[in-house]
């Protein structure tokens, strides 16, 4: 923690290395983030991009007093996140209308890439696919707690919203992904 | 069993609760009730909390996502701008663009020139070309040996035109001694010769006068060579006069 506000001092002063390091340091716990909310790797890199670029502009308003650099960052790229949900917002309307239908949803599956499916493996496949049905508020909340593993006090900071609210959510999270997965007729390890 | 209520806990509160259940964050008095309430076999808690605690194991379970090899420099890219390496290729022939300019191409033939001339004046044979020509040390002797022929050759140009000015000037002044013309110098009847001449004076014989002449014509024609030959940087001027040679 001390060292990322260390590396930002040096970034504000204008230390490319600095920078450097601190992109390295956490390029892959936000594009794991980025990936398990959209499902879609290509996007995710996109995000992940994306984020950096306006951690980057917006470096001079990080303040180490209001928490750590990665609790700021996660909420950088928690925002950006439901940014991009609600400009796509539109597609995925018609990706639910296909997703009603049992084939599609096959097809959709058989859809990924080789490399994808080999790497997450098969339940974990199917636990991503799941997720991407969350909706966002429990999607975001599920992930920062039981694939990111953070605290509730992070996640509060975060989500910008209460303790109970982030119990809450993650509850509900953890409830509805487990119905969807039976639906799909997934069974838990 | 109904599953709606069992020792004072509800399954309404059993699907509110399960997060703080699965996270360990329940009173121990809760917790105690909510596992009671498990261990009654309610049809309706029991799978719940059997499948959201396994999703969870699932969930803790799951390797992040090495990072795509080539994000972390698209990230960079992105924010400082493309690397050096990207631009290696055009940084490294941007000096070529120059050529092309005339300021170029002057100052790369007064460069050419000026290094045929410190190559020409240090000795430098362009038809046998050696590398030992090349040497500093080498380069330094043979122009010094230039510059003193060059110096000799010079000093000797003026000694000698000094030489064929005195001679000339010798010669003028013998010739203004000599008579002009036959008609003064020769009579009229060469048999007979002038009789009644009363100054005494002798006149001089036609043989006399094609030998000033002719040393005249041989004083002009040698100083003429002299000037040439010295200006080629040819052999003496004088080796070969006086001894009845030519000059080669």
């Amino acid at each position: 923690m001390e060292q990322d506000a260390q590396l930002v001092q040096q970034c504000l002063q204008g230390d490319g290395s600095a920078w450097e390091e601190l992109v390295r340091r956490h390029t892959r716990r936000i594009f794991n983030i980025c990936y398990r909310f959209t499902g879609n790797r290509t996007e995710a890199e996109d995000l992940s991009q994306e984020v950096f670029l306006r951690v980057y502009r917006t470096l001079a308003s990080y303040r180490s007093a209001h928490g750590g650099f990665a609790t700021w960052m996660t909420s950088v790229t928690r925002n950006l996140l439901i940014d991009h949900y609600r400009r796509t917002r539109r597609d995925r309307l018609t990706d639910s209308l296909d997703d009603a239908m049992p084939v599609v949803e096959n097809k959709q599956s058989s859809a990924r890439r080789p490399d994808e499916l080999a790497l997450l493996g098969e339940l974990s496949s199917q636990i991503q696919a799941g997720l991407t049905k969350l909706s966002p508020e429990l999607r975001e909340a599920v992930i920062l707690r039981d694939l990111q593993q953070l605290e509730y006090g992070e996640i509060q900071q975060v989500l910008s919203v209460p303790e109970g609210t982030v119990k809450s959510r993650i509850n509900r999270g953890r409830i509805e992904l487990a119905r969807i997965l039976q639906q799909m007729g997934v069974r838990p390890s | 069993m109904s599953g709606e209520q069992t020792m004072n806990w509800t399954c309404e509160q059993t699907e509110v609760r399960l997060g703080d259940y699965l996270d360990g964050l329940l009173q121990p008095s809760e917790r105690a009730a909510l596992d009671a309430h498990l261990a009654q076999h309610c049809e309706r808690c029991a799978p719940l909390v059997d499948s959201v605690a396994q999703l969870v194991g699932n969930l803790h379970s799951m390797e992040e996502l090495e990072t795509p090899p080539r994000l972390v420099y698209a990230i960079l890219d992105k924010t400082l701008g493309p690397r050096d390496t990207v631009v290696a290729a055009p940084g490294f022939f941007g000096w070529l663009r120059g050529i092309g300019m005339p300021r170029f191409a002057y100052g790369a033939l007064s460069l050419s020139a000026t290094f045929l001339m410190i190559a020409s004046a240090s000795g430098f044979s362009w038809r046998h070309p050696k590398l030992a020509d090349l040497q500093p040390a080498t380069i330094a002797r043979n122009a010094d040996r230039q510059a003193h022929l060059a110096f000799a050759r010079s000093a000797k140009f003026v000694s000698d035109l000094r030489v064929v000015y005195e001679i000339q000037t010798r010669l003028r002044q013998d010739n203004n001694e000599l008579p002009t013309s036959n008609e003064e110098t020769v009579p009229a009847t060469a048999p007979n010769p002038a009789p009644g001449r009363t100054d005494g004076s002798k006149p001089g014989s036609p043989n006399q006068q094609n030998r000033a002449t002719t040393i005249d014509r041989n004083i002009q024609l040698l100083a003429t060579t002299i000037a040439s030959r010295a200006y080629l940087g040819g052999a003496p001027l004088f080796a070969g006069w006086g001894s009845g040679r030519k000059n080669p």
